[in-house]
C-alpha cells in the first residue's frame, strides 16, 4: 500500500503569540513553528500500515521555513520519500483553503492508495484541510480516524464519533483519511538516526504551481469576546443543593 | 635440628606414587585447568569488541593489591568480610605454603629449625582462620540464606570441596603428629613440647591418640588421607574453570583491567553497529564487559544496594551481569555456526536476556559499582542496553515525550527557552548576562532549578547568597540547554552530543573562569563529559563554591542555626565525583549539628530520579526509594531537617515526606536555604520568610 502523508507546520503555543495589527494575522517575526501533532499521528499510522502490508510512505510538507529537520526525522522513522513544496510566500501563513490546494496539487505526484493527514491542527480546529484536499482530488474523506486496517485488499477506517461511538468504514479505492490518533503513540527516533538521515536522505522539492484557494475570507477586525453572564454557583449542604437544583430544572422546564 | 621431611611417611611404592602424583598428575591437572580456562576466556576477545585497558600499569598493580589481595571492598561488610577473609587468606597461605615446600624439597633446603616451626605455625593458624570462615559461610548459606546469594548446589559443592581439601590437609598433619608422638624417631628433633607449635593439628592428634591407634595404623590412615587430599586438589584444579571458585582467577584479572582511562562520571561513547547504537547482541559488549560477567562472584551485594531492586522493580544488577555470563556460555554454538558457514546468527541480548523493564529501572546511582568487591561496571552495561532499546523504539511514552521536548526546546519541561531565566524577574538585582558581560563565575542553572515552579524561590535564594558572597556571577539566560547528563544515561547519545554542542557554542563566546552548577547531574557531565576543546575549565557544584566562600570569609553566617540535620548525598555529587566533605563543612559552618543516616557518603541511597528515571513512568513500585530514604532519616532521634543539594532531590523528597506521612516529623530543605537563612541580614520588619518578590 502506498501512502502519502500530508504534514503541516503550526505555531508553537509555548511561545507568546502576537497578532500583527495590520494583517490581523499572527506576527510571524517571532513565531516558532512546529509540526502539527496530529500529522505526526498520521505519519505513525502510515508507518504501521507499511510495516504490516509493505508499500511506500511519502511525506509531503509545505516549506514554511525550518522544515528540513522534521522531514529528516520522518525519513529516519521510516518514510521512503520526503518532499517539500517550495514557492514564494509560503512562509507567510496559509489558510486551510490554500494549503489544501497546494497539497492536492502535490499529492498526486507520488504513488498513493491512501492520503493520510492530521484531522485537525491548532490553526484548523474545524479540520477542513483534509476534507478540502479530498474534494479537490475527487476522493472520499473520512475524518477523526483512530485506526486503519487492511484485510484482503479492503481498507477499513475506524472513525470516532462523539459520545464514544465508533464506526468501521470500508473504503473502496483511493481516499483521504484525517487521523485523530495513531494506534500507538508516535515513535521517537533517536537523534543519531536523524543525523544519519541528514547525510543520506535527499529532500525532494516540488514547485508550488498557481494552485489558488477557491475562497479566501478576509479578516476585517478582531475583538476579545465579551463575557455576558457568569455562572451561578449553588452553595449549601448536599440536600440544599439538590433541592435548589431540582427546583431550577423544573422552573426551566428541563424536567417534569 | 627439626626439619621438614618431604613425603613424610610415604615409603617404597607409595613414595613413588606420591612423586608421580605431585610431579606428574597434579601438574597435568594444572595444565587441564589452564587449557579449560583458556577455552573459556578466549571468548572474551573472540566475541567482545576491543577496548584498550593496558594503560596505567602502575595503578593497575596498586588496584590489584588493594582490591584482590587486601580485598578492601569485601571488608565493607563485616560478616561476609570476615568470612571471605578466612576462606581466601586461608587459601593464599596454603598456596604459599605449598610453593615454599616445593622450594624446600626441590631447590634449596631451608625449612629447618625455627624457620620450619614458624612455617608450620603459620599454616596451622590459617587453617583455623579458614575453618572460622567456613563455619561463617556455612551458617550464611544454609541458615541465614540471604536473598542476594545464589543458593544453588554448585556453590555448596565448591564450599564443601575447599573444606575437604583443608580438612584432609589438617588430618594428614595430625596423623603425622600422632605417629611422631608415639615414636619420636619418625621425625628427628621432635619433642612433645613442639606439638603446640601446630595447635589445631596437635589437638586433632590427641583424638587419634585417645582412640588408641597404633603407629602402623596411623601411618596407613595418613597415607590414605594424603592420597585423598591430593585427589581433592586434582578435582579442584580440573573443575576450577567451571566452578564457582573460578573467581579466584577472573576477579583479580577484572580488578587489574578495571576502568582507569576515564573518570567515573564519564561514559564510554556509544558503539554503533549497522546503524544501531548500544548493545543489541552479546558481541556488542566489549571484552572487558564480558570479563566482568565471568568475574562475578554472585555475592549479590549489588542487588542488596540497588534502589530499583528494593522498590520492587524487575532489576537486579547481579542478574544483568549473570545474564551476560550465561549468554557467553551458550554462545559457542553461534561461534561454531559462524565459523562453519559464515552465517552465525547472534540471538538478541537486549530485551531477551535482560528484559526491557529491568534496563529502564536503573537510576544509574552507581551504588552497585561502589559496592562490587571485584570492580564490575554494571551501570555502563545497562546504559549500553538502553542505547539499543531507545534506538529500537522500546522506551515508554513518558520518556519519549520528555526526549521530544528536549530535542525541540532544549529542556525536559517543554517550555520556551525564553522562559528559562524567568525566575530572575523575582530578584531585586540583575544577574549579569554572561554573553554580554564577562564574569568570574558562569552559573549553569540547569532545567529543574530554572523551570520548576516549586524551585523558583530556592533558585532565587541561590542568587542572593551568591550576591551576598560577592561572587561575580553571570548566566547564559536563554542560551543554556539541558547539559545532557541524564539524556546520555537514558541512551540518547546523539541528543546529548547535539545539546552539548549547543551549550559549548554558547559557552565559547563567553568570558568566565569557572562554572558553578546547581544540579549535580549537570555538574557531572560538564565536569567529566564535555570536550572543552582541550582546555580545562574548572567546574564546581554550589556546595563547593559556598564552602570556599565560607572558608575564605567572603560569606559569613550572621547567626547559628540551631538545627539538627541529616544530609543526603546526591549520587552524582558523591559517588560519581567524591564531593562528600564540602556540603558537610557548609552545614558545620552554619552551626547545624549533623547526624548521619546509616547509609551515607558512598553508601547513600539514591532518591530514584537519576539516570532519566524522573522522566519515566513509575510502575508497580513497592516502596519508592525516596520514601525508604526519608523513613531512614526519620529513624534518627532529634533530626528535624533533611538537607539535600540537588534540585531533583528536593522534588523527590518533598513528595516522599508527604506520601510517607512524615509531614511534621521531617522538613526537606536545600542546603542553599540554610545558607540563606544563616547569612541573611536582619530586615527592619519582623524576619519572616517573604519568599519570592519580597517587598
Amino acid at each position: 500500500m502506498d501512502i502519502v502523508v500530508l504534514c503541516k507546520f503550526v505555531p508553537d503555543l509555548v511561545e507568546d503569540l502576537e497578532i500583527d495589527a495590520s494583517t490581523h494575522l499572527l506576527d510571524r517575526n517571532f513565531l516558532r513553528l512546529m509540526p502539527n501533532e496530529l500529522d505526526d499521528h498520521a505519519l505513525e499510522e502510515a508507518l504501521l500500515l507499511k510495516e504490516r502490508h509493505g508499500g511506500t510512505v511519502t511525506v509531503v510538507t509545505v516549506d514554511a521555513g525550518d522544515v528540513d529537520e522534521a522531514l529528516y526525522t520522518a525519513a529516519a522513522k521510516g518514510a521512503d520519500r520526503v518532499v517539500k513544496i517550495v514557492g514564494e510566500g509560503l512562509d507567510q501563513g496559509l489558510s486551510s483553503q490554500r494549503l489544501a490546494a497546494l497539497f492536492a496539487q502535490a499529492a498526486g505526484e507520488w504513488p498513493h492508495d491512501l492520503i493520510l493527514t492530521g484531522t485537525q491542527a491548532v490553526d484548523d480546529l474545524d479540520g477542513f484541510a483534509g476534507a478540502l484536499v479530498a474534494a479537490r482530488l475527487g476522493m472520499p474523506y473520512v475524518g477523526y480516524v483512530t485506526k486503519v486496517a487492511s484485510e484482503n485488499g479492503a481498507v477499513v477506517a475506524r472513525k470516532e464519533y462523539p459520545g464514544g461511538l465508533n464506526a468501521d468504514i470500508e473504503i473502496v479505492g483511493q481516499a483521504v483519511l484525517g487521523i485523530q490518533s495513531a494506534e500507538k503513540p508516535p515513535r521517537y527516533v533517536v537523534t543519531s538516526k536523524v543525523m544519519a538521515a541528514m547525510k543520506s536522505v535527499t529532500i525532494e522539492e516540488f514547485e508550488a504551481g498557481d494552485a489558488q484557494a477557491d475562497l479566501e475570507l478576509p479578516i476585517t477586525g478582531m475583538a476579545v469576546p465579551q463575557s455576558a453572564a457568569h455562572a451561578e454557583m449553588i452553595v449549601g449542604s448536599v440536600t440544599e443543593v439538590a433541592e435548589k437544583l431540582a427546583k431550577l430544572l423544573r422552573e426551566r422546564g428541563l424536567v417534569a | 635440628m627439626i626439619e621438614r621431611i618431604n613425603f613424610w611417611g610415604l615409603h617404597g611404592a607409595w613414595h613413588t606414587l606420591a612423586v608421580v602424583v605431585t610431579y606428574a598428575a597434579l601438574p597435568l591437572c594444572a595444565l587441564v585447568l589452564l587449557v579449560r580456562l583458556y577455552l573459556r576466556i578466549r571468548l572474551w576477545w573472540q566475541v567482545g569488541r576491543p577496548e584498550p585497558r593496558w594503560d596505567h600499569i602502575n595503578m593497575r598493580v596498586q588496584r590489584l593489591l588493594k582490591y584482590a589481595i587486601a580485598q578492601v571492598k569485601v571488608w565493607r561488610q563485616a560478616y561476609p568480610g570476615l568470612m571471605h577473609f578466612g576462606l581466601a587468606w586461608g587459601f593464599f597461605v596454603f598456596f604459599l605454603g605449598t610453593a615454599l615446600a616445593t622450594i624446600d624439597a626441590d631447590i634449596v633446603k631451608f625449612l629447618r629449625g625455627p624457620l620450619y616451626l614458624g612455617y608450620k605455625l603459620l599454616l596451622d593458624v590459617f587453617t583455623v582462620i579458614f575453618l572460622v570462615g567456613f563455619v561463617l559461610a556455612g551458617y550464611r548459606r544454609f541458615v541465614q540464606r540471604p536473598e542476594r546469594l545464589t543458593l544453588t548446589s554448585p556453590f555448596a559443592l565448591a564450599l564443601g570441596l575447599i573444606f575437604l581439601i583443608v580438612f584432609t590437609g589438617l588430618a594428614t598433619e595430625s596423623l603425622r603428629l600422632a605417629s611422631v608422638a608415639l615414636q619420636p624417631e619418625l621425625q628427628p628433633g621432635w619433642r612433645p613440647a613442639l606439638g603446640w607449635i601446630t595447635p589445631a593439628g596437635w589437638l586433632l592428634a590427641q583424638l587419634w591418640l585417645a582412640l588408641g591407634l597404633t603407629v602402623p595404623a596411623l601411618t596407613q590412615i595418613h597415607l590414605a588421607t594424603w592420597l585423598v587430599h591430593a585427589g581433592l586438589v586434582a578435582i579442584f584444579l580440573v573443575t576450577l574453570p567451571t566452578s564457582a571458585l573460578v573467581h579466584v582467577i577472573t576477579s583479580p584479572l577484572n580488578v587489574f583491567f578495571s576502568q582507569l582511562d576515564r573518570p567515573d562520571g564519564r561514559l564510554a561513547p556509544a558503539f554503533q553497529r549497522d546503524g544501531l547504537a548500544g548493545v543489541a547482541t552479546l558481541r556488542d559488549f566489549t571484552w572487558k564487559q564480558l570479563m566482568d560477567a565471568d568475574a562475578c562472584t554472585e555475592c549479590g551485594r549489588c542487588q542488596d544496594v540497588c534502589p530499583a531492586h528494593a522498590s520492587g522493580q524487575p532489576l537486579s544488577p547481579k542478574k544483568v551481569i549473570l545474564g551476560i555470563k550465561n549468554a557467553l556460555t551458550t554462545c559457542r554454538a553461534v561461534l561454531r555456526g559462524r565459523n562453519g558457514n559464515g552465517q552465525g546468527e547472534w540471538p538478541p541480548f537486549t530485551g531477551a536476556v535482560v528484559e526491557d523493564a529491568a534496563a529502564w529501572a536503573c537510576t544509574t546511582c552507581r551504588a552497585c559499582v561502589a559496592e562490587c568487591p571485584v570492580l564490575i561496571e554494571h551501570v555502563d552495561a545497562i546504559v549500553d542496553l538502553r542505547r539499543c532499546l531507545l534506538a529500537q523504539q522500546r522506551a515508554d511514552g513518558q520518556l519519549t515525550t520528555s526526549l521530544s521536548n528536549l530535542r525541540r526546546y532544549g529542556n525536559s519541561f517543554g517550555k520556551s527557552d525564553k522562559q528559562r531565566a524567568k525566575w530572575t524577574t523575582g530578584l531585586d538585582f540583575k544577574l549579569k548576562d554572561i554573553r554580554k558581560q564577562p564574569a568570574k563565575l558562569l552559573w549553569f542553572v540547569g532545567d529543574y532549578a530554572s523551570y520548576s515552579p516549586a524551585l523558583t524561590e530556592i533558585t532565587q535564594a541561590t542568587a542572593r547568597v551568591f550576591q551576598r558572597a560577592g561572587l561575580d556571577v553571570g548566566l547564559l539566560y536563554d542560551a543554556e540547554r539541558n547539559a545532557g547528563n541524564d539524556l546520555r544515561r537514558v541512551g540518547e547519545e546523539g541528543l546529548f552530543e547535539l545539546l552539548g554542542q549547543k551549550n559549548l557554542a554558547a559557552l565559547e563566546k563567553c568570558q568566565f573562569e569557572q562554572i558553578v552548577t546547581t544540579d549535580p547531574h549537570s555538574y557531572n557531565t560538564l565536569k567529566n563529559e564535555y570536550a572543552w576543546n582541550g582546555q580545562s575549565v574548572p567546574v564546581y557544584h554550589y556546595a563547593e563554591t559556598l564552602d570556599q566562600a565560607l572558608r575564605g570569609g567572603q560569606l559569613s553566617p550572621l547567626r547559628k542555626l540551631d538545627t539538627v540535620a541529616t544530609y543526603h548525598d546526591p549520587c552524582y555529587l558523591g559517588r560519581y565525583n567524591g564531593v562528600y566533605d564540602a556540603p558537610r563543612r557548609v552545614l558545620a559552618a552554619l552551626g547545624c549539628r549533623l547526624v548521619e543516616m546509616p547509609r551515607h557518603r558512598d553508601r547513600a541511597l539514591c532518591c530514584g530520579a537519576g539516570g532519566g528515571r524522573i522522566w519515566m513512568e513509575e510502575k508497580n513500585v513497592k516502596e519508592r526509594p525516596s520514601e525508604n530514604r526519608v523513613r531512614e532519616a526519620a529513624q534518627l532521634a532529634g533530626v528535624q531537617v533533611f538537607v539535600v543539594a540537588c534540585p531533583k532531590d528536593l522534588t523527590m523528597f518533598r513528595d516522599a515526606v508527604k506520601t510517607a506521612g512524615l509531614e511534621g516529623r521531617l522538613v526537606v530543605r536545600d542546603l542553599i536555604e540554610l545558607v540563606d537563612e544563616a547569612t541573611r541580614p536582619l530586615e527592619p520588619a519582623p524576619a519572616v520568610n517573604a519568599g519570592a518578590g519580597a517587598p
